[in-house]
């Protein structure tokens, strides 16, 4: 479940982030996401199954009290908002570059944020079933369209391998590995599951499954359009699948890639947004999350077409000079904290005990 | 509720006990839930003409019921045999008339006293197999009812009742909704224990378990639920038992009105329940730990839980080869999906998308709409619609004009219409493709549900492009794996995702790999065969060795 929402922003954008710096390497900057993406489900998963029937919110008010709990978690609760906002942002401008040129913004974004209000409504049961659903067809969709790059893969673009050192490898793998933060929604959905102990495996699983998927679009991406061309496109990806031309009948085939990209975006979205209303709810101690699902969804919505102008604005917020520093603040920093009080708390009973 | 308990207090029933008098039947202002209440309260009485009295009271003019009275043995005891015409065998009541009459006389119990003749007669002079009691006239009506021909007797407060049951039905054929080219061509019925013993045929072992139901206050509907004790899960029993018990209805015509009563969500336009006709498929689900519904008076037996993969899966499936029954199997979703979809679709794509189509054949398809005055939304609704127009009235007609009717719509209504240019050929083409996808649905409420949703999609396409048909699948979707039947998920195998169960789903696997029951309704005993059953050549080793040491010896 957790896989998909990892695989969306990458397919689009990941390529760009990681050419960036890598250029011809972009493989090999997917491959150093992968460890990093563990360290950080390890990091959010580990403290969630220690708590197996409390969400973050709720052992974030037991670890530092209920004052600077809150703090924490409403630092969470903003990385969902903010997460959630520009997926649908980017969503909405691939759709709009792309397929319909004259609808406006607000409206995809109102569309997306209704199906994941109603998703969020059902209830975590349904988002989870969809996720099942909706992950065979992505994975089928990606593959279909990474097929029909074969006939243009030019192992060429590929060369020279590993000539530029590593530090460009490792800056291309940062923002990635960043967005990772996303792993956050664990701590939400770790109480939901059926085998909480078992949820750090799975989320570990989903990464490396993903991490495949990063470095086959990663690089037929580059292989397709070449390391200069795909670093200067903002979504390489649908540009490499756009270039395809099979015959007469077989182009345009980016149209799988954007609808698989509409399946990721719908999951991570309710995700977020049910982590957000069920976060809030807890913080407010409100017994149900649906009552904060429609306010926050107009708030979101708001967010998302307001918060960037234009299309390399949004981009900014993808760069390793905005997003690692929002990632450590929010994320790494009040999760250190935690972590430091939890074992504070496991020293100290075990010295009562013993 | 106030309103409801003033509403009673208004049309209160009369139960006080003064009412038990059978005289009281022949008062005309009693309502019926009076009469039915008074019927229940009457005891049988020793004398018979009182019991006789009531039973006319009770069934006033009706003249399907004759009361033939008889004198028994030598002390000339008054009796009577009443059947309901139409409900028992004219044989086999003929022959009960003869042995209380000719052979009683003839035989040593024909000097038995007045008061142990009923005992006499039921052990040593009757042959019905089955012999029942009642002492209340709403038994007495109940075994009438039953086919049995009851027997009352002079200073015997209850009555006999001998199993004679020969109602005539129709005779065992093949269901005209499920047919099947290669497997079992018997069908169920209109009658209840006929189909029970269709179904036991096919399952012998004394596990089949059948619980009776009498439901609706007027009809009294047989409903029996079927399941194989040990197999079914006890709290979906429970769950059903109490489903079926809440039933407060007076008449029960059909399994569509069980199905009602008993499905998860009212509201859902696929069916959460699942029908057939077919007794092996019934058996098949009981095999799965699924429990069986029948209704009598209804050839149409429901099965409960339901999944959404049941509902397009055709009998045929598995009496065909693997292969085969695979490519056909999945053949089907694709069908289902398309019929859902494709109309939608190429609303999008022409309306918004023109560009996803190669050239070559986009302009194949604007010049076929060259001078067509509608937008394509109009035209494909329009197409549609005059489709299910000509389904309608080739379902509603009578069978022989039905087809002619078919016919001349689709040929000539169509052919017009592209002549007279108010409509596209590719539209047609598409309205015929999504109606024969629609038409491979094995389900018929099933194939309904996806011809309904498919306007829905036509008009996102139209409004929304390629991104409404999405948003639209994604409803639809989020609709489904949120529908619960029984509380077990509708939309498994796929969503939640159960890898296990697939082998019978998207593709089908060999008998011999079978070896799980699906999850969760089997798993109660989630193994159905040890595994390692392939066929394969020669002898097993043992039975070689065993060979080997016998020509030894």
């Amino acid at each position: 479940m957790l896989f998909i929402i990892r695989s969306t922003v990458s397919i689009a954008t990941l390529p760009v982030l990681t050419t960036g710096e890598a250029a011809q390497d972009a493989w090999a900057s997917s491959l150093l996401v992968v460890p990093g993406t563990v360290l950080i489900v390890l990091l959010v998963g580990g403290l969630g199954i220690k708590f197996k029937e409390m969400t973050v919110v709720e052992y974030s008010a037991e670890l530092l009290g209920r004052p600077l709990g809150a703090v924490v978690s409403s630092l969470f609760l903003l990385v969902f908002l903010h997460f959630a906002a520009t997926d649908i942002r980017v969503y909405a401008e691939v759709l709009i570059s792309g397929f319909t040129p004259k609808t406006p913004i607000p409206f995809i974004v109102g569309i997306v944020i209704a199906l994941a209000v109603i998703a969020s409504q059902l209830g975590i049961e349904t988002i989870g079933r969809m996720a099942d659903v909706l992950t065979p067809l992505f994975v089928l969709f990606i593959a279909l369209g990474i097929l029909g790059c074969l006939v243009t893969f030019d192992i060429q673009h590929l060369e020279p391998v590993l000539s530029r050192g590593s530090m460009p490898i490792i800056s291309g793998a940062l923002t990635p590995t960043a967005l990772g933060a996303k792993y956050l929604t664990l701590a939400m959905l770790i109480p939901n599951t059926t085998k909480p102990s078992k949820a750090l495996t799975y989320a570990v699983v989903s990464v490396l499954l993903s991490g495949v998927v990063l470095i086959a679009v990663a690089t037929s991406a580059v292989a397709v359009l070449g390391a200069d061309l795909s670093r200067n496109t903002v979504f390489p990806f649908f540009k490499a699948l756009r270039s395809v031309r099979i015959t007469q009948l077989i182009q345009r085939i980016e149209a799988l890639a954007v609808i698989s990209w509409g399946y990721g975006v719908f999951i991570d979205v309710s995700l977020l947004l049910y982590s957000g209303a069920k976060g809030l709810s807890q913080l407010l101690g409100l017994d149900d999350y649906r009552v904060l699902l429609l306010p926050l969804a107009v708030i979101w919505g708001f967010y998302a077409v307001e918060s960037h102008d234009t299309l390399l604005e949004l981009m900014h917020v993808y760069r390793p000079s905005t997003l690692i520093p929002f990632a450590t603040v929010m994320v790494f920093v009040p999760y250190i904290v935690l972590w430091i009080a939890y074992l504070i708390r496991v020293r100290r009973s075990h010295g009562e005990s013993g | 509720m106030k309103w409801f308990k003033q509403l009673k207090q208004l049309f209160s029933t009369k139960h006080d006990d003064s009412s038990t008098d059978p005289a009281n039947l022949e008062d005309d202002r009693l309502d019926i839930s009076e009469r039915e209440h008074l019927v229940q309260s009457i005891r049988l009485e020793p004398s018979i003409e009182a019991n006789l009295e009531a039973l006319k009271k009770m069934i006033g003019p009706s003249w399907d019921i004759p009361i033939r009275p008889l004198l028994l043995g030598t002390h000339r005891v008054p009796a009577a045999v009443v059947i309901i015409e139409g409900f028992s065998d004219k044989n086999q009541v003929a022959e009960l008339t003869q042995a209380l009459t000719v052979e009683l006389l003839n035989s040593p119990l024909r000097d038995t006293p007045a008061e142990s003749l009923p005992e006499a007669i039921v052990g040593r002079l009757l042959q019905s197999s089955k012999i029942d009691y009642a002492d209340t006239l709403d038994g007495l009506w109940r075994l009438l009812t039953g086919g049995n021909t009851v027997i009352l007797v002079d200073g015997y407060n209850r009555a006999i009742g001998c199993s004679s049951e020969g109602a005539v039905y129709r005779a065992i054929e093949e269901p005209s909704s499920e047919t099947v080219i290669r497997g079992p061509r018997d069908g169920f019925i209109e009658s209840i224990a006929e189909n029970m013993s269709l179904v036991r045929r096919r399952l012998r072992t004394p596990n089949l378990w059948s619980e009776r139901f009498i439901v609706g206050s007027l009809t009294k509907t047989q409903v029996a639920m079927l399941y194989i004790k040990g197999l079914a899960h006890e709290e979906l029993i429970e769950e059903l038992r109490q489903r079926i018990s809440r039933i407060r209805i007076d008449g029960i015509l059909g399994a569509g009105q069980i199905e009602e009563f008993i499905e998860d969500q009212p509201a859902s336009l696929f069916p959460l329940v699942f029908q057939t006709e077919r007794p092996d498929r019934a058996t098949s689900m009981l095999l799965e730990g699924r429990i069986a519904i029948m209704i009598d008076g209804t050839p149409f037996v429901l099965c409960v839980p339901t999944e959404f993969s049941m509902l397009l899966h055709a009998p045929d499936d598995y009496y065909e080869k693997v292969p085969s029954g695979t490519i056909l199997g999945s053949l089907r979703y694709l069908a289902f999906w398309s019929s859902i979809l494709i109309p939608g679709a190429y609303t999008a794509t022409l309306t918004f998308h023109q560009e996803l189509i190669p050239t070559e054949l986009l302009i194949k398809i604007i010049a076929s709409r060259e001078g067509v005055p509608f937008p394509v939304a109009v035209e494909v609704f329009l197409m549609e619609f005059v489709f299910e127009l000509l389904r309608e009235a080739g379902l509603r007609l009578p069978k022989a004009i039905g087809s002619a009717v078919t016919i001349v719509g689709a040929l000539i209504l169509g052919d017009a219409a592209i002549n007279a240019g108010l409509v596209s050929p590719p539209v047609v083409i598409v309205v015929a493709l999504t109606a024969l996808s629609s038409f491979s649905t094995p389900t018929y409420s099933f194939s309904l549900a996806a011809r309904l949703s498919r306007f829905v999609f036509v008009i996102l396409g139209a409004v929304l492009g390629l991104f409404g048909v999405q948003f639209g699948f994604l409803l639809l979707l989020m609709f489904l794996t949120s529908l619960r039947s029984f509380g077990y998920p509708y939309f498994s195998p796929f969503g939640p995702l159960i890898l296990s169960n697939m082998k019978d789903v998207l593709y089908r696997t060999w008998w011999w790999d079978m070896i799980r029951r699906p999850f969760p309704v089997g798993s109660r005993e989630p193994i159905r065969q040890p595994p390692g059953r392939k066929p394969r050549p020669g002898l097993e080793k043992e039975e070689v060795e065993k060979r080997e040491a016998r020509r030894s010896e």
